[in-house]
This record gives structure tokens, C-alpha cells and sequence, in this order.
């Protein structure tokens, strides 16, 4: 029971947390000084950054108070449900010291996969969600398998694989959907809409906020029990901490770095299903591109632990927002938040900073 | 010129660390011209806090240390090194695809207009070797020399850059017996010449054998010091551990069992110096089989090829690579054999509270000193982090235990304790492989002893009373045994049998 209330403590309140926290306060005043250089009104700018993505609540003409704003709000939460998949589809690999980047390519499939099953399924209205949940799944996993086997196998350096897959995989799905699953009625090539059945009720009107919401917290639970608590994940740990002392030792090193794709490329599909049932309702031909590498950042920014990663996909996609709002409302554009987020990485990944802890931590010391 | 007759003096040097580690404590020190000084301690009693010291990577912060009588501060070994220190560090740093001449004069090249003049350095690096009689060719690679040999160029690396106070660290560690008495031959030389040596070991023999003086560290103080000629070797080790240890006790001859790790005409070939070649070889139940010989003549190879064996434990030779993960938990590491079974996994779920009792078990039955089963393994001492490597291997109560270097770089006291353990196995009538540059392990623990040399076993010995200086010719391929093996019934080797 004490370890249980101790391992609850340790899971909400990291010690590395505190300097992510201050990464990240340091990088937004730097973003300030920043927008002080390039615009007139460089506080309402930075002011705009930093709460464009809240939604506010309004006293409406009727004398009601009313929520504004909340589809921008939407997207955050969409983008924190991506982001957070994604970033731990690249974090699982990493853990076990394997740098694929085919998040990009898994997420398209894994949208095609979820795509034509809601499509096509012919039988009762209540399994559609779930099957084509699976062949997201499915096909994600198994494109992050096959760059897996191609280096444990083969020796394949699954950067160089990973990323040529992405190609494929993106090129496969593009066909797809003009050749094979175009709307004909549609002004631009993408599917037809989904049936009502493979969809999600919004939770926020003319947003994807739905029950897919659920999905980033509890796959940041399970990653992080998988990584913790079962053996597998001790495996894909002690693989990537050190590699020939778990070959030594006699772990199966091949099926956890093999296990540890497949299980990341999973995650990766599963948020190509959430971008087609619960945020489109339909596949264009083209989504997004990078999402993938913008995963890596959610990583990097969690420094690889599972239990940071909900949290820095929500910051991400905050100042993301935020840095539309700041377009639109006033003379910046939005590349300074892009170059705010990177300061946030860049001061969250360097092992030493140019001043000293204490200046940081006054309150541990 | 220089009023003082003494090189180096530390009056009262101590250090703290910012986190409070006190690691020299008021070290008192005197070096005359000309003298080779050995320096004494277990791991982690201060030598290399003392050494980082005297070479700038770490500053002092009490008390002074003094230079031809006149005190010193060093921000940075640049600033070392203008004041005639060399270090020669414990583990060569050569280019191997340098020459020995490129190698010595690297970074401090005879240079033209910027043009590097190679004629000029292999020249200097001749006359430099010549004039303090260590040998070495200025034109070959560093990559083609021996382990003693490349020692030769580090020390030629400080002579180049003018040091005439040198400061090895634990010099000897590496070395076949021939090479390490070479290389103290070459630093009686050195000293002759007027060089100044400061030798950090933690070997006693090389106190008695080479030094003129000795400085005992123990947990960063001075605890005795004099001219080695006084000393003796069992008062230095109780001056090391701050006990009196009991002589080593050669356990009673087992009754033969059976055998359990039988090997036939094993070969493997993975580069030119380590391969085996064709090794027979029996390991009984209640026997220690060491296998004896310089570094690099397969004996790392044989103990792999053995650990593939099935309830073979291996306790690995380079232990920071594939003995322990360094980033990960001391619990994390003391599971790798046996997480995948109840009741340390149910189902492919790790139980956390049975992998801490198991941990914690093992802290205490091996006396490992840590905060805790969370603590990264790589903080502990390298006697600590060997002792739960051992710990792991027994985990799984092997028959068979390959135990490749166990106690290198490991303390005395932690060192005692692993051979105990490792004596306590053979009891319970485990076979055990012991693979050793420590020749007086293999004689202290051995049944048997196999000499290896190139990949073939050339000398089969019995472990009991057998002498050093009869092994020696074995181990630099001097002598060989006509059709040696170590198979259970192979005879030994005659006594001044010459070279086949």
C-alpha cells in the first residue's frame, strides 16, 4: 500500500518534472522577447499567444453566459489526442533504443485501415467503431513490425527504413483514396463520409471532441504500465539502456526491439483512426504531413517518460493555437511560437544549463 | 638552482566535493628528485581525487601543493603539464592508427609553417626512446603493439612534452608478469635519470617490488607511510583495510565429481590475435579450473563461447558493458535471469514487491553498500556494482559459473569476500571457470590452471602449490606444453620442459 501511494506521487509529481516546468516558462519569456523585436505591441501579442487557445466565457446579448471560442478549444484537445499517440508511438521504439520515425506512415495507414473498414462493414452498427479501431491498429503495428524485422533480421538501420516506408505507406494511401475510395460527389478527392455508425458523437459541437478523448490518458496509462510493469516492457528497457548486457543476460533482445516497433506503430494507426472517425469523418487525399516528427518532439520535450507525454502533447498543442491566435490578432506571425517551441526543446533536452540550479530550484534547495 | 631537494610536497591537501563527499582529507606527501613513489589504497580511498589534483582536473580545496618549494595552483592539466607533470593514464588513449612517433608528439607536433614534419617527430620520439631506454619503434602503428608496449608511448607522450614528474596510474594492472617487470626495469631507468614517479596501485607487490617509498590512502587520509624496503606485505594490506586479514586460505582438495562442462576441439576465429584454436577442456563438479594467460590470448572468447552453454552463468569481463546496465536500477539489474519466473513475474507482470524483498536480500547476503534497490547501479563502487553481477549469476543456482575478471578493479575487502563466495560455490559442487589476469587469484583459487597463449591452451598445471615465476614462460609463449588440454585427465606440465 505505501509503495501503491508512493508510485501514485512519483507518477504525478516527477522530480524531473519542476525543470520541464521551468524549460518551458524560460522559453515563453524568451518568446516574449522575441515578439518584443518584431512587433509594435509586443505584450498583447505575447499575451494573445499564450490564451488565444482558451475558450472564454461570454455574457451574450440575451443576458445567458455562453462558451466562446470552443472550437478553437477543440483543437487543442484534437491535437493533445494526436500528439499524445504519436509521441508515444516514437517514445515505446525509443525506449528500446530504436530511432524509427515511420510514425507518419503507420498514422496514414492506420487511417486507411479504419477508413475502409467503416466503409465497407456490412454487419451490425455496433462493432464498426471497434473493428476499424483494430485495423488501425493492426495496420500501424504492422508496419512498425516489418521495420522492426528488417533490422533485427536483416540489420536494416530502421531510421533509413522507417523513413522510406513513410514514403510508401503515404504514396499507397493516396492511391487509395483517389483511385479506389474517391467520393465521386466530393469537389476534391477524398472519401465518402463515414456512416453515422463508424463515427463519434461530438462531445463539442462541430469539433471531433468525443469519447476519442479517453484515448490519450489511457494509452498513456497503459504505455506506462507496460513499460514499468510487465516483463516486456523490462525487456524493450533494459534492450535500449544497455544493449549487450541484455543480450549477456539472455533477453530476448530481437522480439523486444521487434515488439517495441509493432507496439509503437500501433499507437501511431490508432491516432490515423482518430483523425478519420472522430476529427474529419472522412480521409482527404492529403492530412496532415509531419505529424509524425511532430511526435518526436512530444518525446522529446516528455524527455521519454510515458507519464509526461499527455502533458507536453497539451502544451504543444496550446501554444500551436495559441500561435494561430497571435496571427490573427496581431501584427506577429505564428513561426514565433514554432521558434518558442523549439527554445522550450531545446532548454528541455540540454543536460546543463549556463546558470545554476539553485536559480531554478530556490524552492527544492 | 632548486633549494629544495623535494619535487613535489602536499602539505595538508583535502578535498570536498559539492555534494559533501570529503574524498582527501589533510594528505601529507613528499617526493624527492629522483624517487619512485608508490602511492596505496583501495578503491575509492582518494588516489584519483589526489591524482586529478596534481594534474588540474580538480582543485584542492584546502591545503597546498608544492612544487621545487614553491606552491602551485593548476586550473587545468595545460597548466600541469607546463609544470613538468606527465600522467599516464590507467587505460592507454593511443590513435591506433598512428604511429608511435605521430602518437607521441600528437598535439604537440615539430610543425613548419603549418606543415606537420613527420621526419622531425619520428626523430625525436628515436633519440627521446634512446636516451631513457624504452624501446620502441617510432615508425609502428600503435594499433600492432603490445599492451606493455603502447604503455612504453604514453610514457615517451609525457617525456615529449617535457614532464620529469610522472604519474601512473595503476600502470601494472594490465600487464603479464615479463611486461610489467619491463616496465618497472624502464621507470628504475627513468627514476636513475632523475625523473620523479608517483605510482598509484593498488597492488602490494608492485609497492615491495619497484617503489623506494610508500603513502597508504585509506578513505582519503594517510594512514602510514615509509621506504618500502621496511615495509611488509602483510602490514600493508592490514594498513589498507585497516585490519589484519587473516593469510588466504587454500580451501581442501574436493573429492572429483563429475564432470560437468566438457569441451572438445573448440574453435573460433573473429580477428587475428583473439581466436581459439582448438581448446579441450573438463571442468568437474567442486572444482575451479583457472584459466591463466596475458590479455587478449582468447580467454575472453573461450568464457563467452562457454556462457552459451545451457545453465551456464557468466559473471562478464568488462563489467560497465555487459555486466551491469549502468542507467538502470540495482533492482533492475539483479532481476535480468530470473524476472521472467514467480515470483518475480506472474504472467508477464513484474511483481514490484517481490523484486524489492529479492533485491534487498541480495544487498544484504553480499554486504553491498547502496542506498537502495532504486539507486542506479552506476553510482555504486566498482566492488559493490561486481558483487551484485555475482549475486545475479548465483540467482539462478548454475552448475556451471564462467567468471571472467570477478574481482578486477574491486577493493581488497570486496575482493576477499567475491573469491569467498566464489569458494562457497565450488563447495555446493558447482564447476567453475575462473578467467584471470590476476595470476595470484588463479594460484590462490585454482584446482587447475590452463595456460592460454594465442588461442590454444599451452600449459596444464595443477593449482596447488604451483608457483608464479613456472607459469610465466607459458604466458608470453615461450614455453609449451606438447599436446596440453585441460581435459580432466590431461597430464600437467613437466617441470623445465623446454619449448616444442
Amino acid at each position: 500500500m505505501k509503495h501503491t501511494m508512493k508510485h501514485i506521487a512519483d507518477f504525478l509529481a516527477p522530480p524531473s518534472g519542476r525543470r520541464t516546468v521551468a524549460a518551458a516558462g524560460i522559453g515563453l519569456l524568451a518568446g516574449l522577447a522575441l515578439i518584443a523585436c518584431v512587433s509594435d505591441e509586443p505584450l498583447r501579442a505575447w499575451l494573445i499567444l499564450l490564451s488565444g487557445a482558451m475558450p472564454e466565457l461570454r455574457q451574450g446579448a440575451d443576458g445567458g453566459w455562453h462558451w466562446q471560442r470552443l472550437v478553437r478549444f477543440g483543437t487543442v484537445l484534437e491535437d493533445t489526442v494526436n500528439l499524445t499517440l504519436l509521441g508515444l508511438a516514437v517514445l515505446i521504439p525509443f525506449r528500446a533504443r530504436q530511432f524509427a520515425l515511420g510514425a507518419d506512415g503507420q498514422l496514414f495507414l492506420g487511417a486507411l485501415a479504419g477508413a475502409v473498414v467503416g466503409l465497407a462493414w456490412p454487419g451490425p452498427g455496433w462493432m464498426a467503431l471497434p473493428l476499424a479501431a483494430i485495423a488501425a491498429l493492426l495496420a500501424g503495428g504492422l508496419l512498425g513490425g516489418a521495420t522492426g524485422v528488417l533490422k533485427w533480421r536483416y540489420g536494416a538501420n530502421e531510421m533509413v527504413v522507417s523513413l522510406m516506408l513513410n514514403l510508401i505507406a503515404i504514396e499507397c494511401y493516396r492511391l487509395a483514396i483517389t483511385r479506389w475510395l474517391r467520393d465521386p460527389d466530393a469537389g476534391f478527392p477524398a472519401t465518402p463520409f463515414l456512416p453515422p455508425a463508424a463515427s463519434f458523437t461530438p462531445w463539442i459541437p462541430d469539433t471531433g471532441v468525443g469519447p476519442m478523448l479517453l484515448a490519450a490518458p489511457l494509452a498513456v496509462l497503459a504505455v506506462a504500465l507496460l513499460l514499468g510493469r510487465t516483463t516486456l516492457g523490462y525487456e524493450i528497457r533494459v534492450s535500449g539502456a544497455a544493449p549487450a548486457f541484455a543480450l549477456q543476460a539472455g533477453l530476448p533482445v530481437g522480439r523486444a526491439t521487434v515488439l517495441s516497433m509493432a507496439l509503437g506503430g500501433a499507437l501511431a494507426g490508432l491516432a490515423g483512426f482518430h483523425i478519420g472517425h472522430a476529427v474529419l469523418g472522412r480521409l482527404p487525399v492529403d492530412l496532415a504531413p509531419g505529424l509524425g516528427f511532430e511526435g518526436l518532439l512530444v518525446a522529446l520535450l516528455a524527455r521519454h517518460q510515458p507519464r509526461a507525454i499527455l502533458g507536453a502533447a497539451f502544451f504543444y498543442a496550446w501554444l500551436r493555437a495559441g500561435g494561430q491566435a497571435m496571427e490573427r490578432g496581431s501584427d506577429v506571425s505564428r513561426e514565433i511560437a514554432l521558434v518558442v517551441q523549439a527554445l522550450v526543446i531545446v532548454l528541455v533536452m540540454a543536460e546543463r544549463w549556463p546558470w545554476p540550479r539553485r536559480w531554478l530550484f530556490w524552492r527544492a534547495a | 638552482m632548486n633549494p629544495s631537494p623535494l619535487r613535489l610536497e602536499l602539505r595538508g591537501v583535502g578535498k570536498r566535493y559539492p555534494n559533501g563527499v570529503l574524498a582527501n582529507d589533510g594528505i601529507d606527501l613528499q617526493l624527492a628528485r629522483g624517487e619512485i613513489h608508490a602511492l596505496i589504497g583501495e578503491n575509492g580511498a582518494g588516489k584519483s581525487t589526489l591524482i586529478k589534483m596534481l594534474y588540474g582536473l580538480e582543485q584542492p580545496s584546502s591545503g597546498a601543493i608544492v612544487l621545487d618549494g614553491r606552491a602551485v595552483a593548476f586550473d587545468s592539466p595545460a597548466q600541469a603539464i607546463r609544470a613538468g607533470i606527465g600522467l599516464v593514464p590507467q587505460h592507454v588513449q593511443l590513435v591506433p592508427s598512428f604511429s608511435v612517433a605521430r602518437n607521441v608528439t600528437l598535439g604537440a607536433e615539430p610543425a613548419r609553417w603549418g606543415w606537420l614534419n613527420h621526419g622531425a617527430a619520428a626523430r625525436a620520439v628515436g633519440e627521446l626512446a634512446r636516451r631513457f631506454g624504452l624501446a620502441a619503434d617510432p615508425d609502428a602503428l600503435a594499433a600492432t603493439l603490445s599492451l606493455g608496449q603502447q604503455q612504453r608511448v604514453e610514457i615517451l607522450k609525457a617525456l615529449y612534452r617535457g614532464a620529469d614528474l610522472l604519474l601512473l596510474d595503476e600502470p601494472g594492472a594490465v600487464l603479464s608478469p615479463d611486461e610489467a617487470h619491463a616496465l618497472f626495469t624502464a621507470l628504475r631507468t627513468l627514476a636513475d635519470a632523475g625523473m620523479t614517479i608517483l605510482l598509484i596501485t593498488h597492488k602490494i607487490a608492485d609497492v615491495l617490488d619497484v617503489a623506494d617509498r610508500y603513502t597508504v590512502l585509506r578513505a582519503g587520509r594517510v594512514v602510514a607511510h615509509g621506504a618500502s624496503s621496511e615495509a611488509s606485505a602483510p602490514g600493508l594490506a592490514a594498513h589498507i583495510v585497516g585490519r589484519p586479514l587473516a593469510p588466504a586460505q587454500r580451501p581442501a582438495p574436493m573429492p572429483a565429481g563429475d564432470v560437468l562442462l566438457r569441451v572438445r576441439g573448440l574453435r573460433r576465429a573473429t580477428g587475428v590475435a583473439e581466436c581459439l584454436d582448438g581448446i579441450d577442456l573438463d571442468v568437474a563438479a567442486g572444482e575451479i579450473l583457472g584459466i591463466a594467460g596475458v590479455e587478449g590470448n582468447g580467454q575472453g572468447l573461450l568464457a563467452r563461447a562457454l556462457a552459451t552453454g545451457v545453465g551456464v552463468a557468466l559473471v562478464p569481463e568488462d563489467r560497465l558493458h555487459d555486466g551491469v546496465a549502468p542507467t538502470l536500477s540495482i533492482a533492475e539489474n539483479a532481476i535480468a535471469s530470473t524476472y521472467d519466473a514467480a515470483p518475480l513475474s506472474r504472467h508477464g507482470w513484474l511483481q514490484p514487491d517481490a523484486i524489492d524483498a529479492a533485491t534487498r536480500a541480495m544487498i544484504d547476503e553480499f554486504g553491498v553498500v547502496a542506498a537502495g534497490p532504486d539507486q542506479p547501479i552506476g553510482a555504486l563502487s566498482g566492488g559493490n556494482m561486481q558483487k551484485i553481477v555475482l549475486a545475479r549469476a548465483l540467482a539462478g543456482q548454475p552448475r556451471v559459473l564462467v567468471a571472467c575478471q570477478p574481482t578486477r578493479g574491486v577493493d581488497i575487502g570486496a575482493a576477499r569476500f567475491l573469491r569467498q563466495r566464489l569458494l562457497a560455490l565450488r563447495a555446493q559442487g558447482a564447476a567453475i571457470v575462473l578467467v584471470s589476469a590476476d595470476l595470484d587469484e588463479i594460484l590462490e583459487l585454482s584446482d587447475r590452471i590452463a595456460v592460454m597463449f594465442r588461442g590454444a591452451i599451452v600449459g596444464h598445471f595443477r593449482g596447488e602449490g604451483q608457483d608464479a615465476r613456472a607459469l610465466a614462460g607459458y604466458m608470453t609463449g615461450a614455453r609449451r606444453q606438447d599436446g596440453a588440454s585441460a581435459r580432466i585427465d590431461a597430464p600437467f606440465a613437466a617441470a623445465g620442459q623446454e619449448a616444442a
